[in-house]
C-alpha cells in the first residue's frame, strides 16, 4: 500500500492519509469506482444466491415425501423464511443494483454516479446487512415468522427469542442501503447524462432503472415505518401491532404490502429493463415502440401503489374493498401486455440470433407470460379465496421473480459479461446452463400450479399421505436438483472464462447503446471523451447512419441539438474522478454495530455512535478531490 | 448446428404447452382438499370461475408463446441477412394490442364482481334457516361453538346439508385461515377483527379442511374435518352432544382414566358440556384459561384447549392429524411432540414439567387416560356411581389430595393454578357470610364455580364425583393445614 500525505489541514483530524491504492484489499474497501463497486454487489449477492438456493434444496428434500422428518418444522420455518427474505432483499433487489452500478454511468455516458461516496455507504451497509440477518444461523435463532412476518405472529408473545429481531433490525438497515441507493441513481440518471441525451433518448434499461428508483425511494420507507414499529413492538414493548395490547395486526399487512407489492415491480422492472437491451441486440433491430415500452414500465410502477389489498383479499376487508383492487391488479396485465407484445414487435422482422443471452430472455418472455397469466387468476377474488396461501400462489411468483426477474438478470450477465471483464462466458456451458435451468424451473414450479389447486397450504412443513401430493411434489423436489446443476453449470462457465479468457473486444454483439462505445473492460474513467448523444441507440447510429432515416421517418429528431452539443462539450476536456475514501466503510460499520446493539444491549448502541460521528464528520469535512502532488 | 438447435428449442416449448395442458386438467378431483370435485355452490361457482380465466389464459398463452416460436423460427439469423429494417415501432398496432388485453379483462372482471357481491356479502335471505356457528382459531386447533344448540366442540365440525351455515371467525392468539376446499374458499380468523364467511354443503360425507394461514410451528398439523350429515342426523347429533356420558364402572382401566384425566388434563380440557348452561361456563372459562396464558406465558399452568366432550366419538385425534385410536392416544399423551411439536399442552401442563418434555405418568396411567376419552360418548342416562371408596371405609385425605388436588394448589401459600391450601382454615369463615369455613371449603369442592376468589382464574372442575364421604375426609385434612 502506497501513502500520500495529505497536504491540506483539515478541521476535522484526519487519522490517516487518503487512500489512493489500485489494488489489495484497500483498493476495493476505500473505492468509490462505480464498476468496483457494481463487481462487489455482484459477487456478494451471487453468494447470497447460492445461500438461499440451498436453503431452498433443503426444504424441496423436506417436502419429496409425505411426512417427512428431514427437517424439524421450526428448522422449515426458518428455512423458508431466510429463503424469502435473502432472494428478495440480498439477491434480487442487490443483484439489479450491480447492473444499475455498473451499467448506469456507462450507458448515460458520465464518469461516475451522482454521490459516488454514498454508492459506497450503499454497498457496506447492504453487506453489513446482509451478515447480521443471516449471523442469526450461527446463533441458532434464524427467523422462523415468514419473510411477510405478519403480526401477531411475529410479536415477541408468540415469536419469543431473538429470531424476528434479526430479521426485522436487518432488513432495517438494508433499508438505508436500498434507499440511499435508490436516491444516487435518480440523481444520476437525471442529471449526470451526456450532452445531447435527453429522457427519451435514454436506453430503456435506464429508463427502468429510473423507475425501479423511485418505487425504491418511496417505497422503502414505508418499510422502513412497519420495521421500527415491529421492532419497539419486540423489544420495548409498544402495541403497534399486538393484539394482545389492543394493536391491529391488520394494520401490519396493510402497511407491509403498500411496501410489498411496489417491491415486486422494484424486483421485475431491472430485468424488464435487461431484457429490453438484449432483444434488439440480438434482432438487430430497434426497441418497437420505444415511448410505449417506456410509458408501460412507468404505468406498472404507477399502478404498482393501487394494489396492494390484492395481497388480502381472505383477510376480510368487505366486498366493496375486495371490488376496487380485484379492478385494479386487473389492469396491470395491460401495460404488463404492452411489454410483451412490443418484445414480439421488436423480433419480429429481426435477424435474430440465438446465443445465450438472447435464450434466456426468450426465456423470460415465455416464462413470465406464465406468471403474469396466473396473476389474473388470483386478481379474482372469488378465485383467490381458493388460492390464496397455496402453492398456487408459490408456482405464480417463482414464474415471476425466477422465470421473470432471474432470467432476465442471467440474460444480462451473459450480455455484459464481456463489458465486465473483457472476456466471453463461454457458449456451449452457457447454453447447457439455460436449458438446464429452463427445465429444471419448469419442473419444479409447473406441478406446484396443481398442487395448489389440490388443496396444498403454503408453509406446511410436511402433509398426509393421503392427499395426493406426493407425486407433485417429488417431481418439483426433482426439478429443483436439475435447477442447481444449472446454476454449478454457470459457477463452472465463470471459472472457465477466467481461465480461458477469450478476449471479447469493446463491442462483441453490435451494440446499441454508449456502454458498447468504450473499452472492454472500460477504463477507470469510462470514457476517454464523453460521448456527444443525437439519438436514442446512438452508438448504433454511429455505426450505421444509412439506418438514422429509416427510425427517424417521422421526423422525431429535434433540431436543435446539434447547438446544444457544441455548448456543452466545451466544458468535458478534463478528466476529474472522486478520490477514494474510507468514511463510507467506517459509517457502514458504524450503523452494523447500531444493529448489532439493537439485538444485544444499549452499551453496543453507544459504541456504535461515536463511530457513525466519526464516519459523517469526516466525510462531510473531507473534499470530492484532494489536491493532488502533481498540480492536476 | 444453428437450425438443429432451434428446433430443439421449439421442440421443448411445444412438449411444454401440452405438459402444462395435460397437467392442470390432470388435477384430480377425488382429491381430499381439490378445489375441483366440488361439494356445495359456492365452491362450485369458485371453481367455475377459475375455469373461465383458466380457459382465456390459455388462448393468451397458446397466442403469445406460438407467436414467440414462430418468430424466433422465421426471423432466425441466416447468411446473408440484410441488416434489418431500423422500424420505430407502429402506434396503430400498439394501441391496438392495449385495447385487447383491456377487453379481454372485462369479460374477467364481471363475473369477477358478480362473484364477489354474491358470496362475500352474508348470506342471502332465500336460502332457507342459517345455522350459526362461531369458529376460533388456536395455536393450533380449531374451536366450533354452535351458539343456535349451546353445543361447543373441538377439530370436528358438524352440519347439516341444504342448510346455509354461517360461520363467524376469530382468533385468540395468532392469524388463521378457515378453508375446506371442497365447500368455500378460506377467510382468515383475525385476533380482533371478526370475519364472517357462508356455505352451503350440497352432498353428504366427510370433508377435509386445514388452516392456510401460517400461524406458527405447527401450522401444518393444524387440520380439522366436516360431517355433513341429512339435516335429521345433525339435529340427533345435537341431540347426543347435549346428552352426558356414562360414568365409568368402577375398578375399571375407565373409572382410574377419569381420576387421572380429572388430575392432570381437566383445568384446561372440559369434558362434560352437556348440561344447560355448560355452554357459556366454557366460553368464559376458555377466556379464562387463555388470559392466565397471557399473563404470564412461561409459567402458567393453564392455557386454553380443546373441548372434549364425547371425544371418543372423534375419527381423528390432534386436530385432523391421525386416527383417533387407542395407541395413537397413547403415543399423544405420553409425548404430544412425537405427532405435533410446540403444542402449549406440552409446554404449559403441570403433568409435562419433566425434564425430558413427556408426561410425568406411569404407562398405565397413561393406558387408563386414553381408554377413559375413549369412553366419553353419549350415555344412556345412568346414575352417577361413587367410586373408589376403599373398603375398609377409611380415606386417606393426604393421598387424594395429593392425586385430584396438588396439581393446582399447593400446601403452602404458592399459587400454582388455584391458591395455596396453608392456613385455609382462618381464611375460610370470612369468605362468605352465612357459610362456616368447613361449609365454605365443601362448597368450593363440589361446586367451585359459586365462589371463585378475586385474581384466580375460574378454572376448577366440580369435584362430587369424589364421593361425600372423600370430600369430606378433604375438608377435615385441609382444615388441619397451617
Amino acid at each position: 500500500m502506497t501513502t500520500k500525505p495529505a497536504t491540506k489541514s483539515l478541521v476535522f483530524p484526519r487519522f490517516f492519509p487518503r487512500p489512493n491504492s489500485k489494488t489489495g484489499i484497500w483498493s476495493w474497501i476505500a473505492t468509490v469506482d462505480h464498476k468496483k463497486i457494481g463487481t462487489l454487489y455482484g459477487i456478494t449477492s451471487f453468494f447470497w444466491f447460492i445461500v438461499a438456493g440451498l436453503e431452498a434444496l433443503l426444504i424441496r428434500i423436506q417436502l419429496s415425501q409425505a411426512n417427512n422428518d428431514f427437517l424439524s418444522p421450526d428448522m422449515y420455518n426458518s428455512l423458508f423464511t431466510m429463503h424469502g427474505t435473502t432472494m428478495i432483499f440480498l439477491v434480487v433487489m442487490p443483484l439489479s443494483a450491480a447492473f444499475f452500478n455498473w451499467l448506469i454511468p456507462l450507458q448515460i455516458g458520465a464518469r461516475d454516479v451522482a454521490f459516488p461516496r454514498l454508492n459506497a455507504l450503499s454497498y457496506w451497509i447492504f453487506l453489513f446487512g446482509s451478515i447480521l440477518i443471516n449471523f442469526s444461523w450461527i446463533t441458532g435463532e434464524a427467523p422462523n415468522g415468514g419473510w411477510f412476518g405478519y403480526a401477531p405472529n411475529s410479536g415477541v408473545t408468540f415469536n419469543p427469542g431473538k429470531g424476528m429481531t434479526y430479521w426485522v433490525v436487518g432488513l432495517n438497515v438494508l433499508g438505508i442501503s436500498s434507499i440511499a441507493a435508490g436516491l444516487n441513481f435518480v440523481t444520476t440518471i437525471i442529471n449526470m447524462r451526456a450532452p445531447g441525451m435527453s429522457m427519451f433518448k435514454m436506453p430503456i434499461f435506464t429508463w427502468m432503472t429510473l423507475v425501479t428508483s423511485i418505487l425504491i425511494i418511496l417505497a422503502l420507507p414505508i418499510l422502513a415505518v412497519a420495521g421500527i414499529q415491529l421492532q419497539t413492538d419486540r423489544i420495548y414493548g409498544t402495541h403497534f401491532f399486538n393484539s394482545l395490547g389492543g394493536g391491529d395486526p391488520v394494520m401490519w399487512q396493510h402497511i407491509f404490502w403498500l411496501f410489498g407489492h411496489p417491491e415486486v415491480y422494484i424486483l421485475i422492472l431491472p430485468a424488464m429493463g435487461i431484457v429490453s437491451e438484449v432483444l434488439p441486440t440480438f434482432a438487430r433491430k430497434p426497441i418497437f415502440g420505444y415511448s410505449f415500452v417506456v410509458f408501460a414500465g412507468a404505468v406498472i410502477g404507477f399502478m404498482g401503489w393501487f394494489v396492494w389489498s390484492h395481497h388480502m383479499f381472505t383477510v376480510g376487508l368487505g366486498p366493496a374493498a375486495n371490488s376496487a383492487f380485484s379492478i385494479s391488479t386487473m389492469l396491470i396485465a395491460v401495460p404488463t401486455g404492452i411489454k410483451i407484445f412490443n418484445w414480439l414487435g421488436t423480433l419480429w422482422g429481426g435477424s435474430i440470433r440465438f446465443n445465450t443471452a438472447m435464450l434466456f430472455s426468450l426465456g423470460f418472455i415465455a416464462m413470465f407470460t406464465i406468471g403474469g397469466l396466473s396473476g389474473v387468476m388470483h386478481a379474482s377474488p372469488p378465485t383467490d379465496a381458493q388460492q390464496q396461501d397455496t402453492y398456487f400462489v408459490v408456482a405464480h411468483f417463482h414464474y415471476v421473480l425466477f422465470g421473470g426477474a432471474l432470467l432476465g438478470i442471467f440474460s444480462g450477465i451473459y450480455f455484459w459479461w464481456p463489458k465486465f471483464t473483457g472476456y466471453f462466458l463461454n457458449e456451449k456451458i452457457g447454453k447447457l446452463n439455460f436449458i438446464f435451468m429452463l427445465i429444471g424451473f419448469n419442473i419444479q414450479f409447473g406441478p406446484m400450479h396443481w398442487l395448489g389447486m389440490d388443496g396444498m397450504p403454503r408453509r406446511i412443513y410436511t402433509y398426509a399421505e393421503n392427499m395426493g401430493w406426493e407425486g407433485s411434489n417429488l417431481a418439483a423436489t426433482i426439478g429443483g436438483f436439475i435447477l442447481g446443476v444449472g446454476v454449478l453449470l454457470f459457477i463452472y462457465n465463470v471459472i472457465y472464462s477466467m481461465i480461458h479468457k477469450e478476449v471479447a473486444g469493446a463491442d462483441p454483439w453490435d451494440g446499441r447503446t454508449l456502454e458498447w462505445s468504450t473499452s472492454s473492460p472500460p477504463p477507470e474513467h469510462d470514457f476517454d471523451e464523453i460521448p456527444q448523444v443525437k439519438f436514442r441507440d446512438d452508438f448504433w447510429f454511429k455505426k450505421y447512419p444509412e439506418t438514422i432515416k429509416e427510425y427517424y421517418e417521422h421526423g422525431e429528431i429535434e433540431e436543435d441539438t446539434e447547438d446544444k452539443l457544441s455548448e456543452k462539450s466545451n466544458h468535458e476536456d478534463e478528466i476529474h474522478l472522486p478520490d477514494m475514501s474510507y468514511y463510507p466503510f467506517i459509517l457502514g460499520v458504524g450503523i452494523a454495530i447500531l444493529g448489532a446493539g439493537f439485538l444485544s444491549n444499549i452499551y453496543i448502541i453507544a459504541i456504535s455512535v461515536p463511530i457513525m460521528i466519526w464516519g459523517l464528520l469526516g466525510w462531510s469535512m473531507e473534499p470530492v478531490n484532494d489536491p493532488h502532488p502533481d498540480g492536476h | 448446428m444453428k437450425k438443429n438447435f432451434i428446433n430443439k428449442k421449439s421442440k421443448l416449448s411445444l412438449l411444454f404447452i401440452v405438459f402444462s395442458i395435460f397437467t392442470i386438467f390432470g388435477c384430480t378431483p377425488e382429491n381430499n382438499q381439490s378445489t375441483f370435485g366440488t361439494a356445495g355452490p359456492i365452491a362450485s361457482s369458485q371453481a367455475d370461475l377459475f375455469i373461465l380465466i383458466f380457459a382465456i389464459a390459455v388462448v393468451v398463452f397458446i397466442a403469445v408463446e406460438a407467436a414467440l416460436i414462430y418468430i424466433s423460427i422465421k426471423f432466425r439469423r441466416r447468411e446473408g441477412d440484410k441488416l434489418p429494417y431500423q422500424t420505430h415501432g407502429n402506434k396503430k398496432l400498439e394501441i391496438t394490442w392495449t385495447i385487447i388485453p383491456a377487453v379481454i379483462l372485462i369479460f374477467v372482471a364481471v363475473p369477477t364482481l358478480v362473484g364477489i357481491w354474491s358470496q362475500q356479502n352474508g348470506v342471502p335471505d332465500d336460502k332457507g334457516q342459517v345455522l350459526n356457528i362461531e369458529a376460533v382459531g388456536h395455536q393450533w386447533w380449531f374451536e366450533f361453538r354452535y351458539s343456535d344448540y349451546e353445543v361447543i366442540t373441538s377439530n370436528e365440525l358438524h352440519i347439516p346439508k341444504g342448510r346455509p351455515v354461517s360461520f363467524k371467525l376469530s382468533s385468540q392468539d395468532v392469524i388463521h385461515s378457515f378453508w375446506v376446499p371442497k365447500l368455500a374458499g378460506k377467510v382468515d380468523m383475525v385476533p380482533l377483527n371478526d370475519n364472517y364467511i357462508w356455505m352451503i354443503a350440497d352432498e353428504v360425507g366427510e370433508f377435509y379442511g386445514q388452516c392456510a394461514e401460517f400461524c406458527g410451528t405447527s401450522h401444518a398439523h393444524m387440520r380439522f374435518r366436516v360431517f355433513v350429515h341429512e339435516e335429521e342426523d345433525f339435529l340427533a347429533w345435537v341431540d347426543q352432544m347435549h346428552t352426558p356420558a356414562d360414568p365409568p364402572m368402577p375398578n375399571t382401566p375407565e373409572s382410574r382414566g377419569q381420576m387421572l384425566f380429572a388430575a392432570n388434563c381437566s383445568m384446561c380440557h372440559t369434558n362434560n358440556s352437556t348440561t344447560p348452561g355448560s355452554y357459556i361456563m366454557e366460553i368464559n372459562t376458555q377466556d379464562a384459561r387463555w388470559n392466565n396464558w397471557v399473563d404470564d406465558t412461561e409459567n402458567s399452568a393453564l392455557v386454553s384447549a380443546p373441548n372434549l366432550t364425547h371425544f371418543g366419538t372423534h375419527t381423528t385425534l390432534g386436530s385432523g392429524i391421525k386416527e383417533l385410536n387407542h395407541e395413537n392416544l397413547v403415543e399423544w399423551i405420553a409425548d404430544p411432540s412425537t405427532i405435533k411439536q410446540g403444542t402449549r399442552m406440552q409446554k404449559q401442563a403441570m403433568v409435562y414439567n419433566t425434564r425430558d418434555g413427556k408426561a410425568n405418568l406411569t404407562d398405565s396411567e397413561i393406558s387408563d387416560i386414553a381408554y377413559y376419552l375413549l369412553s366419553l360418548k353419549p350415555g344412556s342416562g345412568a346414575e352417577m356411581v361413587i367410586d373408589d371408596i376403599p373398603s375398609d371405609g377409611l380415606i386417606d385425605a393426604e393421598a387424594v389430595f395429593a392425586t385430584n388436588c396438588a396439581a393446582c394448589h399447593s400446601l403452602g401459600n404458592d399459587v400454582i393454578v388455584g391458591p395455596g391450601m396453608g392456613g385455609i382454615k382462618d381464611r375460610a369463615g370470612d369468605r362468605v357470610s352465612g357459610l362456616s369455613a368447613y361449609e365454605y371449603i365443601y362448597e368450593s369442592i363440589v361446586e367451585p364455580q359459586a365462589y371463585i376468589v378475586e385474581g384466580y382464574p375460574p378454572v376448577m372442575p366440580a369435584w362430587a364425583s369424589l364421593g361425600d364421604e372423600t370430600v369430606n375426609a378433604l375438608v377435615e385434612y385441609l382444615l388441619t393445614l397451617e
